[in-house]
């Protein structure tokens, strides 16, 4: 096992496009275009064994679709993953990643949706053990399930019921324990709190911090909420229309956020010393990323947007410490 | 007994449930249950309970044909509802020809699950190309009639099998031909319910643990796709029942040598003009009976694995 600090996961370059065009003979009638959805437009980013990297960013920029082409639901249209230094876009089959499959989990947002309501809970946590045969006998298998489901402060007993007896902060933490069962290193969290009550996110975002230490986890964290990657993250990725246009940690992000589009989202967070003092409205829309805008993709909403903005894309470049993808930043601006 | 005590719970359970108490609350449901069980008990055990044995030559006496029933002046106490044409009691004849129709709907219906049930999640599950042609050829099925096809079929095995040999595979050439055409049903049913479910996260949660699409389709879609395909299944044995009567009343389906409602019904037909209505009348109505019962306890189903209509 490689030390702490070392990336255990290395994104190059990575793209997923979606063909979102109209079925063949409509297209052709209609005289219409292929249309692409650019969901991930090339993005460049690493996490360290042992920490949390978390993807921030509103609706529909791209950050669940990175989760699920670092887990392997999507292919990639372009780029490279690295897991602990093996590039798995280069593994073809299902045998050759197997070993790399166990060694990451995905926590999912829904927890009504992601346990089959079919499966008692004690087989849904034991499916990762049987697939991947770390156990043999049945015997150990309902040991490890109750060793997991009281590690997520449920009881044993809960393995003989069904999801549905469960409530959505129960279910979650059942999920992570499914998660945990087949011993990983990297676990990629989906918004795993945005469906629960603010209280019960509270109590499963701990729980996963408590994990983290005493399992030493990595964890790819996706989340629309503010709060809650404040709570959670190292360092933060603001990702918008598929690209990243700020990675940095998260304290000088939530001090000193450079990009204008990291400063309009947390400007949005609603706060108690704010209360009853104006605040800037946010500008615009996301343009859709069928047709996003050319040059840099947050100029028509950007105050501080000129003329190269216009035309050209910016890189990620560092600055002091953090990576920013902005002309403003660059040109000494902003 | 410590091994009766999960049985217990179950049966418990079972009682409590929702689905128990919507059918207690239907009068129609729990006649229709109780019709379909007589049909099922009465089928089932016919060697045992029937007052007469119709196959056994030795029993069967040329003399009672065309015997009526027994409020008749001219009937017979030994035979309830009148004999056949070769003096077989119509009764005993019923429960052993329910047998036959019964064993071909069952049989044909699942026939036909197995194959639509199985296409239904490929289709919905692979998508793209392969669904296409396996919709396609559902659509091309879908506008031939089932009896056509099942006739095609009856002929087929007729013109390529000799004789005996096609006497003595009749009944599965039936269950065929009827399962045969009832897949497409089956297959767009599980399809659409394939296609919601395999875009839950449960299914993404499978796959990222790398598992094979067949036993994620098997596994964890089927058995989230069959509440439809039940209901689909118990309104089918209805039709399957009707198909096979069909076909024997046409004369290609059960030889006459292992009668069938359907069998009893073209028989008893040819007498209906001369005065013997009741050979062909309580076979009919044997069977009007056995198909409105399921077909109840078919809407019934689907009524009550409907949550919107709870």
């Amino acid at each position: 096992m490689a030390e702490a600090g070392q990336p255990i996961v290395e994104v190059v370059g990575l793209a997923r496009y979606f063909d979102v065009s109209k079925p063949w003979l409509a297209r052709v009638l209609q005289g219409q275009p292929r249309l692409t959805l650019k969901a991930v437009d090339g993005i460049d980013f690493a996490i360290r064994r042992g920490e949390t990297f978390s993807l921030v960013g509103e609706s529909g920029c791209g950050k669940s679709t990175v989760a699920r082409l670092i887990v392997g639901l999507h292919r990639p249209t372009r780029g490279h993953i690295r897991f602990d230094g093996v590039d798995l876009t280069a593994l073809g089959t299902r045998a050759a990643q197997a070993p790399f499959r166990r060694r990451m989990q995905m926590i999912f947002q829904d927890p009504f949706a992601s346990l089959n309501p079919r499966w008692r809970v004690r087989d849904i946590v034991a499916e990762p053990l049987r697939a991947f045969a770390l156990v043999a006998t049945g015997e150990t298998v309902a040991g490890r399930v109750a060793e997991l489901l009281t590690q997520v402060g449920l009881s044993a007993n809960d393995g003989e019921k069904y999801p549905h007896e469960f409530s959505g902060g129960q279910r979650q933490r059942i999920s992570i324990a499914r998660a945990l069962s087949g011993n990983p290193e990297f676990l990629v969290c989906d918004e795993p709190t945005s469906a629960l009550d603010v209280s019960v996110q509270a109590q499963i975002l701990n729980l996963m911090k408590d994990l983290q230490r005493r399992l030493g986890l990595t964890y790819l964290f996706i989340s629309h909420n503010l709060a809650v990657i404040d709570h959670v993250s190292d360092r933060v990725g603001v990702m918008y229309l598929g690209r990243l246009c700020e990675v940095a940690d998260a304290q000088s992000l939530f001090r000193r956020p450079r990009h204008p589009y990291t400063r309009l989202l947390l400007d949005t967070i609603p706060d108690l010393a704010m209360t009853g003092r104006a605040r800037g409205p946010v500008a615009g829309e996301v343009p859709s990323p069928i047709a996003p805008p050319p040059g840099c993709a947050f100029h028509p909403r950007c105050p501080h947007a000129g003329e190269r903005c216009r035309l050209e894309a910016p890189a990620l470049l560092e600055h002091d410490g953090a990576l920013i993808a902005c002309h403003g930043v660059e040109e000494g601006r902003l | 007994m410590a091994g009766a005590a999960p049985l217990v719970a179950l049966a418990r359970r079972a009682a409590d449930s929702d689905i128990f108490y919507s059918f207690r609350r239907s009068p129609m449901t729990v006649a229709a249950a109780a019709m379909t069980l007589v049909f099922i008990v009465g089928a089932v055990f016919a060697p045992w309970l029937a007052p007469h044995d119709p196959f056994e030559s030795v029993t069967v006496e040329l003399l009672d044909a065309f015997t009526p029933p027994v409020w008749d002046a001219r009937g017979d106490p030994r035979f309830l509802i009148g004999t056949d044409d070769q003096g077989r009691d119509v009764l005993s004849v019923i429960m052993y020809g329910s047998r036959i129709s019964l064993m071909v709907g069952f049989a044909a219906v699942i026939f036909s699950m197995v194959l639509g049930v199985s296409l239904g999640v490929v289709s919905g599950y692979a998508g793209g190309f392969t669904d296409a042609v396996i919709m396609r050829l559902a659509d091309v099925k879908l506008t031939l009639p089932g009896i056509l096809v099942a006739l095609m079929v009856d002929g087929i095995a007729r013109a390529a099998m000799p004789r005996e040999l096609h006497d003595a595979l009749a009944i599965y050439v039936v269950i065929f031909a009827i399962g045969i055409s009832g897949w497409p049903q089956y297959a767009r049913v599980t399809r659409g319910a394939t296609m919601v479910e395999k875009n839950k996260e449960y299914v993404a949660a499978a796959r990222v643990i790398g598992l094979h699409p067949v036993t994620i389709m098997f596994r964890h879609v089927l058995p989230n796709v069959m509440g439809p395909v039940l209901v689909l299944a118990t309104l089918g044995l209805a039709l399957a029942i009707i198909a096979e009567a069909t076909l024997s009343f046409l004369g290609v389906g059960v030889p006459a040598t292992t009668p069938s409602l359907g069998t009893l019904i073209r028989i008893g037909n040819s007498f209906l003009f001369s005065g013997e209505w009741w050979i062909t009348l309580f076979p009919s109505l044997a069977l009007v009976l056995l198909a409105l019962s399921v077909n109840l306890l078919g809407d019934w189903l689907r009524d009550a694995l409907n949550p919107k209509l709870r």
